[in-house]
């Protein structure tokens, strides 16, 4: 009998979830008028360098795309894994590809080791370094741990010329562990890193005073390293940003990140006004709370619906408009439904704001990639 | 066996012993010594060494106990248990569910006829299901069975479908098994008998395992076992546990107990052959399972659910556990297909199928049933059944077809390994079987089936006599066949009375009640039937309806979804069902359960639903909608019209914006928090470790309750009490100021209190024991809790949202595009199962699998022949590849499989998880083989490519050679493959190694070569290469249910090539070559060796070829004379001759003594060396085996590294 017939989708709106999901599912999936009334209709390079990522960490992959590449047919073959090189488009940053590895990473056959090459920061995507230090210890929580996880920026690269590399590894894992991430817990250090590329090292010093003299009303515990990459590890374009990231004694790490813009578009920002935006973007990330910080919600709950049929909770901060999308995804590839409680703060706490439990029972998910010997 | 008399033991009456005794007699008593005490010596530590090692040794037997614990799914209330029946024809299946039906419910079911659920306990409900003699329905039903009751025929022994079954069983993971023995009664010697049951209970152990349960029901009653026996049985099968397996835990199914065809009836007048809307119905068991997935139904093919929607249980188990026992109301039968249930709850409708009760009632019940059973048992088109005649002919065919079946296993008996094989048709002859129909049976049939109505007429009217059960009075009676077909018009107008009754014992209720009764019963009816039913009549009401229902007529409440039609005929219902359960006993038990859940049901929903409104300001709303869903493919339709000829395209901003916007993960904030101001500031200042602490959590507070806990103590050496001031003091002000303020914190407080004593007691005492394993099962057992609790106070119908259908639901799948075979060639003796299958299953992709050929299995399997697979839900054909791996990780073809080795096997077959067992068959349809089951083995890997390979010697012949260089030719055709080739090692035929080194012009393909020495023009070179071989993509699932009735086991897929050559008559014309001719041995010739005269002349004269003339006559002159001695000459040699026979008698007894000298130093010699080769061997061995072990520890930690991070 013929399979059934592939999900169908419109518009490049979550393309990566799209076809993350499609490929941990095994469903197919067809997406329409890619910006089809647009100028400059289709798929743009940056999609196009992702659908060619993705088709090097799987085996199999049918990939159509039509001649106007408003139309793009997936169909997913295995995760394979093992050792990729990447070029990333510049158009967007390395973080863009990394979010979905991160994704797919502990469900391949071998474990990934992808060195990806591009943009290391840039303002629209979460950067290599936020996710180097959220996403990882997220992924610990759920089982992912082991020697072979880690992000490592091995060069720096700026947008828009890029020139950055980055080096992410990762074990493989037959199933994901349940969690119950429902108390965040309290604030006990800030640790941070600023960082400058082709610019005076004295920028970053300048962006660490600037976001110490904020963050210091709160806490007294703050290290913010400064990274100064110079020669060849310093990338093609000029620029400098600060990353921020909040733990709390429970080990949640919530973060926060803000980078110069890119050289020739736009007014160039001071590096002090960049630390205490920096500074400023963490309290908000505070006050939002949770025990996910609001860039790596999609991964936590996917990694939720991934694992054994067993419930798992995680409070998180305001749903972004990406989860909530991410959500619905999950649902229409994994029939699986979060229950969604809306925690209100106490009167005479000051926690910020509300809060969201997520509860979910597992779909009973295993790498059917891997191997057994 | 009889017991060897052992010799008694003989006291002795003389002799020291006996004098020790009688000392003791006369003293009395000695006084009993401790052992320990008298012996200390046998108790003290000989040996620490020894006392480790046995430590260890204990600890060890102790951890290899250990399971890994599971997190425990098993749902609150589950589903009933599979009880598959399984057996050769003709063993009394039937008659054990039968009989064991009635033991457990009290009621009489004539036909086994697809899944028949019951009651059985306060907590158990059994589903039995019967196995034909078909390997399909045998390797379904091992899937999906609890336990399996193994009939065995003992007066015949073990047949191979037992084995086979069992073979299969342990495939897909071994439930529970319980070999029953039949025919005991066959045996007229009382010693055979229990040594045949003797021989048959080892065999059995030898299958399952050591001890395993087997029973023995010896001999018949009226056609049914004794009573005594199958309650022991029903026993032993109420308290049975079942261990969770694998595959089951990790996918749902349901084995379906009920089918109806929901395709539209003008559709079907249209096309007779248009795809059918079907909806099954059953328990759903293993685990969650999701609206909209996908599912297997083996023997049909994957479909995707259209919906799922879960009923009210038709076979409740009883609400309130308080009593000891069942009574009769809780007993309750559901068996739809052999048409007995009780109220049926369907999405939009409800069904009363039958008014079957006890005791008088049961008389006219019955023959109602076995229309309604007779009718789906028919497979027949419309018009068939318009003739109720057609009907009973029909069901006589399949009666036929049922003959058949011995017919089969006497031919395979007689190829069976059983010695006693020869034993089936004596068994055939007195066999007191009571479902067989063969015509030559039929007399002694008609009066089995005679005695059996007869016993329940008797047991219905309370009469206990035995008399009436004699052959003649049973002749007398009318054939119980031709009973069914009279009775079938008569019953109709009697059930339609029933309902009357029914009706009646109501005060108020209005004629267009029961004229909706009626026709509901009749679309019922229809259903049955396998008729389309006219449905949905309005929209569907989404997940149960009748909940909502349910709760609208209970508490009035509105609630805004709910079809009316349907509404008003329900609620029209239900106060008259409780008017039945009030009024009428014997009707209302059937309802019973449903009134119950019904009651809690409502109460329920009603709490969820104001639960509901008042918690969510609806971010569940948001996120996932209302429920309908956007139409994505709906394109603009307010599009405007130029003119009538242009449509402006316009843009739609909103929509655009949705589709095509900016992928991107990063949560932008919202600018209204100004962080510089101190207010907004300090909205997060608890965030910090800084800043206000929970109550439970400030270290302060804690600090306090540790003081409170061990602040007080009394010293005991001096009796001193001290006592914590400050928390007194403390406590005593807070009792003071706050205590009604925070009556509840100071309550919380105290069990806080408590629970951190316990913890810090546990931590003390527990902590020696407690190891990594028992912190594991506590987790899971924690895991395990919060799963039960976390949805358990949540209305159902949200609950299958989040969680899915739970296992245990009464479920209701609806499947599209069903092929029409499977609803026109409908039969309810063969199993339906929906098994869910998970993510990414339903792709199909190359599995790479570790197969061994089974051991019975008479005949090796070749690669590439056509093989059945029974793997996961699926029963497919595919051809695979055998392969086996070589010590460098290459996988080569091979040709068949080993004799008695694990190999390889790669096939394109639907994607499974690895771990998951199969087993192979070469063929479904009849038996051909003496075991069917050809292989079994498990899936190793899934991939989308394959890894194979085939050796490929290409061979070329040199066409000049210089020294060690040689032109080589016709081993490639062109340039370029031989540029492909540079630098690839070849071999001669003789072993001189060689490289390729570069293609030469021409002739094309040939190239110069290099080797380790000169070739001769007599050789040839190989290149040894490995070619990849490719899988043929053949997947092509058993369709076995959707073969005509009666063909059903004889499905027939791809053929192999041996078969198509046979049935062909191809042979294949052997290479001449090949073929032996007789050896002619030639007489071999050999030329006088010719040395030249110059190499003669150089030879030393040993050497040099003599020319030797033949010897003429001695000429006169050259004779010499004979010589004639002198005396004392004589005596001189006579003298010499003397001494020298004794010089050489001397010799050679010196010679013999030196000899025999030699001999003993010899063997002194061997005797040394051997004693030195032992001491050797020795030591090699000490050393082997300490490699050997280094090696296995090895070889444990890598796997144990393995198994860790799975």
């Amino acid at each position: 009998r013929a399979l059934v017939a592939p999900s169908l989708f419109e518009g490049c709106n979550c393309f990566r979830q799209r076809l993350v999901l499609s490929t941990l599912s095994g469903k197919r999936v067809k997406i329409r008028n890619i910006r089809s009334k647009d100028d400059n209709p289709g798929l743009r390079d940056f999609e196009a360098s992702f659908i060619r990522l993705l088709d090097k960490v799987t085996n199999g992959t049918r990939i159509e795309i039509n001649q106007t590449g408003t139309v793009l047919f997936y169909q997913p073959g295995l995760l394979y894994g093992g050792s990729v090189e990447h070029e990333c488009n510049v158009q967007r940053s390395i973080g863009y590809y990394l979010e979905a590895l991160l994704m797919l990473a502990p469900f391949m056959k071998t474990p990934l080791r992808a060195v990806l090459k591009g943009v290391t920061n840039d303002p629209t995507d979460p950067s290599v370094d936020l996710l180097k230090v959220t996403a990882i210890p997220l992924m610990k929580k759920f089982g992912i741990d082991g020697d072979g996880l880690e992000i490592k920026v091995l060069k720096r690269g700026m947008a828009p010329a890029g020139g950055g590399e980055v080096l992410f590894t990762c074990p493989v894992r037959r199933s994901m562990k349940p969690v119950h991430l429902t108390e965040p817990g309290k604030i006990k250090r800030i640790r941070g890193t600023a960082f400058s590329v082709r610019v005076s090292p004295q920028m970053a010093n300048r962006i660490v005073d600037s976001a110490r003299s904020i963050l210091n009303k709160f806490i007294p515990d703050i290290y913010i390293y400064t990274d100064h990459m110079k020669g060849a590890s310093s990338g093609k374009s000029p620029g400098f940003g600060l990353t921020l990231v909040a733990e709390t004694v429970n080990g949640t790490f919530l973060g926060a990140e803000v980078v110069s813009t890119p050289q020739g578009q736009g007014d160039p920002v001071l590096p002090e006004d960049l630390g205490r935006n920096c500074a400023k973007l963490l309290l908000e990330e505070v006050y939002r709370g949770g025990c996910v910080d609001s860039t790596n919600q999609s991964l936590s709950l996917l990694y939720m619906t991934l694992g054994q049929q067993d419930v798992s909770k995680t409070l998180l901060g305001p749903l972004s408009p990406y989860t909530v999308e991410f959500l619905r995804h999950i649902r229409d590839f994994f029939q699986i439904m979060f229950k969604i409680e809306q925690q209100k703060p106490g009167e005479d706490e000051q926690k910020g704001g509300e809060k969201v439990l997520m509860t979910c029972v597992g779909a009973g998910y295993s790498n059917i990639n891997k191997t057994i010997k | 066996m009889e017991k060897k008399e052992q010799k008694r033991h003989q006291h002795k009456h003389s002799g020291p012993k006996a004098d020790k005794k009688n000392r003791k007699k006369e003293q009395g008593t000695e006084p009993e010594r401790d052992e320990r005490k008298r012996n200390p010596r046998a108790f003290s530590v000989q040996s620490a060494v020894r006392m480790a090692k046995t430590f260890h040794r204990t600890q060890d037997i102790k951890t290899k106990k250990h399971h890994i614990p599971l997190v425990d799914r098993t749902p609150l209330e589950p589903p009933p248990v599979v009880v598959v029946v399984m057996g050769p024809p003709k063993v009394g299946k039937s008659t054990l569910i039968r009989c064991l039906i009635k033991n457990y419910t009290r009621q009489k079911l004539s036909d086994i006829c697809g899944p028949v659920t019951i009651v059985s306990g306060k907590k158990r409900r059994l589903t039995f299901i019967e196995c034909n003699n078909d390997i399909n329905s045998m390797i379904d039903l091992a899937k999906v069975a609890d336990l399996v009751l193994m009939l065995i025929d003992a007066s015949f022994g073990f047949e191979m479908e037992t084995f086979e079954f069992l073979n299969i069983c342990q495939v897909h993971g071994f439930p529970r098994v319980m070999g029953v023995l039949t025919h005991l009664d066959t045996f007229k010697n009382n010693k055979t008998l229990s040594k045949t049951k003797k021989r048959l209970k080892h065999r059995f152990w030898t299958e399952v395992y050591q001890g395993a349960k087997l029973f023995y029901l010896s001999g018949m009653v009226y056609g049914e076992y004794q009573t005594q026996e199958v309650k022991n049985l029903g026993r032993f099968i109420s308290v049975m546990k079942f261990r969770p397996l694998v595959w089951r835990t990790s996918h749902p199914y349901v084995v379906a107990d009920r089918m109806e065809d929901l395709t539209d009836p003008e559709d079907i007048r249209l096309n007779p052959k248009c795809d059918r809307t079907v909806s099954l119905y059953g328990y759903l068991r293993g685990t969650f399972l999701k609206n909209k997935c996908q599912v297997h139904i083996p023997g049909v093919g994957d479909f995707s659910v259209a919906d799922v929607s879960f009923l009210p249980d038709p076979c409740p188990l009883p609400e309130v556990i308080k009593k000891r026992a069942l009574n009769v109301k809780e007993r309750l039968l559901y068996a739809p297909m052999a048409g007995v249930g009780g109220l049926v709850y369907d999405k939009d409708a409800v069904y009363i199928d039958m008014p079957s009760g006890h005791g008088s009632q049961q008389q006219e019940v019955r023959p109602t049933t076995e229309l309604v059973q007779s009718l789906i048992g028919t497979q027949a088109t419309l018009d068939a059944k318009m003739a109720a005649s057609k009907v009973t002919c029909l069901m006589f065919s399949v009666l036929i077809v049922r003959k058949q079946n011995p017919m089969e296993s006497r031919e395979w008996d007689e190829r069976a390994q059983r010695e006693r094989r020869r034993a089936v048709f004596a068994d055939e002859d007195d066999d007191d079987d009571d479902d067989d129909d063969g015509d030559g049976e039929q007399e002694s049939d008609e009066e089995e089936d005679e005695e059996e109505d007869d016993e329940e007429d008797e047991d219905e009217e309370g009469v206990t006599t035995l008399k009436k059960h004699d052959k003649t009075a049973a002749e007398t009676a009318a054939p119980p066949v031709k009973k069914q077909k009279c009775e079938v018009p008569m019953e109709m107008p009697a059930f339609a009375d029933s309902d009357d009754e029914l009706e009646k014992s109501e005060e108020d209720e209005s004629e267009e009640d029961e004229s909706e009764e009626e026709e509901e019963n009749e679309e019922n009816e229809e259903m049955e039937e396998g008729e389309p039913a006219k449905k949905s009549s309005g929209p569907d009401s989404g997940l149960c309806s009748e909940d909502d229902d349910e709760d609208e007529e209970e508490d009035s409440d509105t609630d805004e979804d709910g079809d009316g039609t349907v509404k008003s005929k329900m609620s029209s219902k239900h106060p008259e069902e409780e008017n039945i359960d009030t009024d009428d006993a014997e009707m209302g038990y059937e309802t019973a359960g449903a009134l119950r859940w019904k009651e809690d049901l409502a109460q329920k929903a009603t709490e969820a639903y104001l639960r509901h409104q008042l918690a969510a300001p609806n971010l569940r709303k948001l996120v996932y909608g209302t429920g309908e869903h956007i139409n994505l493919w709906d394109d603009s339709n307010d599009e405007e019209e130029l003119g009538g000829l242009f449509k402006v395209n316009r843009p739609e901003k909103s929509k655009k914006v949705r589709a095509d916007a900016m992928d991107c993960s990063r949560f932008q904030p919202d600018n209204s928090h100004d962080w510089d101001q101190e207010e907004v500031r300090s909205s997060i200042r608890d965030c910090f470790v800084t800043g206000k602490w929970e109550e439970d959590k400030d270290a302060a507070t804690l600090l306090k309750e540790d003081e409170e806990l061990y602040g007080d103590f009394e010293d005991l050496e001096t009796g001193q009490v001290h006592k914590a001031k400050t928390g007194n003091k403390d406590q005593a002000e807070v009792k003071k100021k706050k205590k009604k303020k925070f009556f509840s914190i100071q309550k919380n407080k105290r069990l806080e209190k408590k629970r951190r004593l316990k913890e810090r007691f546990d931590a003390q005492y527990d902590d020696g024991d407690a190891t990594y394993f028992d912190d594991l099962k506590e987790e899971m057992q924690k895991q395990a809790e919060l799963n039960r609790q976390e949805f358990e106070d949540v209305d159902d119908e949200i609950r299958v949202q989040y969680e899915g259908f739970r296992p245990g639901m009464y479920v209701r799948v609806e499947i599209p595009a069903l092929p029409c075979e499977f609803v026109t060639n409908f039969d309810p003796h063969y199993p339906i199962i929906l098994g869910g299958l998970g993510p990414s299953e339903g792709n199909v992709g190359y599995l790479q699998m570790r197969l061994k050929k089974h051991r019975w299995h008479n005949r090796i399997l070749k690669t590439r022949d056509p093989l059945i697979l029974s793997l996961g839900w699926r029963r497919f054909q595919t051809i695979p590849l055998y392969y086996i791996e070589d010590h460098n990780g290459r996988h080569r073809l091979l040709k068949y499989t080993p004799e008695h080795m694990h190999c390889g096997a790669t096939i394109w077959g639907p994607i499974t998880p690895q771990g998951t067992g199969f087993l192979a068959v070469q063929t479904v349809g009849g038996i051909k083989a003496s075991f069917r089951i050809a292989a079994t083995g498990v899936v190793l890997d899934l991939d989308k490519s394959v890894t194979i390979v085939k050796k490929l010697k290409l061979i070329g012949y040199p066409y000049k050679i210089f020294k060690n260089t040689s032109f080589i030719q016709g081993m490639f055709n062109t340039v370029l493959e031989v540029a492909k080739f540079e630098g690839a090692s070849i071999r001669t035929v003789s072993g001189i190694k060689g490289q390729i080194k570069k293609a030469l012009r021409t002739p094309p393909g040939a190239f110069r070569a290099t080797f380790e020495d000169r070739l001769l023009m007599s050789d040839i070179v190989f290149l040894r290469s490995w070619y990849p071989a490719s899988v043929p993509q053949l997947y092509n699932p058993v369709t076995s249910l959707l073969m005509p009735v009666g063909q059903k086991e004889t499905w027939a897929g791809m053929r192999t090539l041996g078969q198509l050559k046979h049935d062909l008559g191809i042979r294949n014309k052997p290479n001449q070559d090949s073929l032996y001719k007789p050896v002619v041995r030639q007489v071999r010739h050999f030329n006088p060796l010719h040395i030249p005269k110059e190499l003669q002349k150089a030879l030393p004269f040993k050497n040099k070829p003599k020319q030797m003339q033949a010897k003429g006559k001695t000429p006169r002159d050259l004779q010499r004379p004979a010589v004639v001695r002198e005396p004392h000459e004589k005596k001189v040699a006579a003298l010499l001759d003397a001494l020298s026979s004794v010089y050489a008698y001397k010799n050679k007894k010196a010679r013999a003594e030196q000899h025999a000298k030699h001999k003993e130093f010899l063997k002194q010699k061997e005797k040394q060396e051997a004693e030195r080769q032992k001491r050797m061997k020795e030591e090699r061995k000490k050393t082997y085996r300490a490699m050997g072990q280094k090696e296995k520890k090895k070889l444990k930690s890598s796997l144990k590294g393995a198994s860790k991070d799975n």
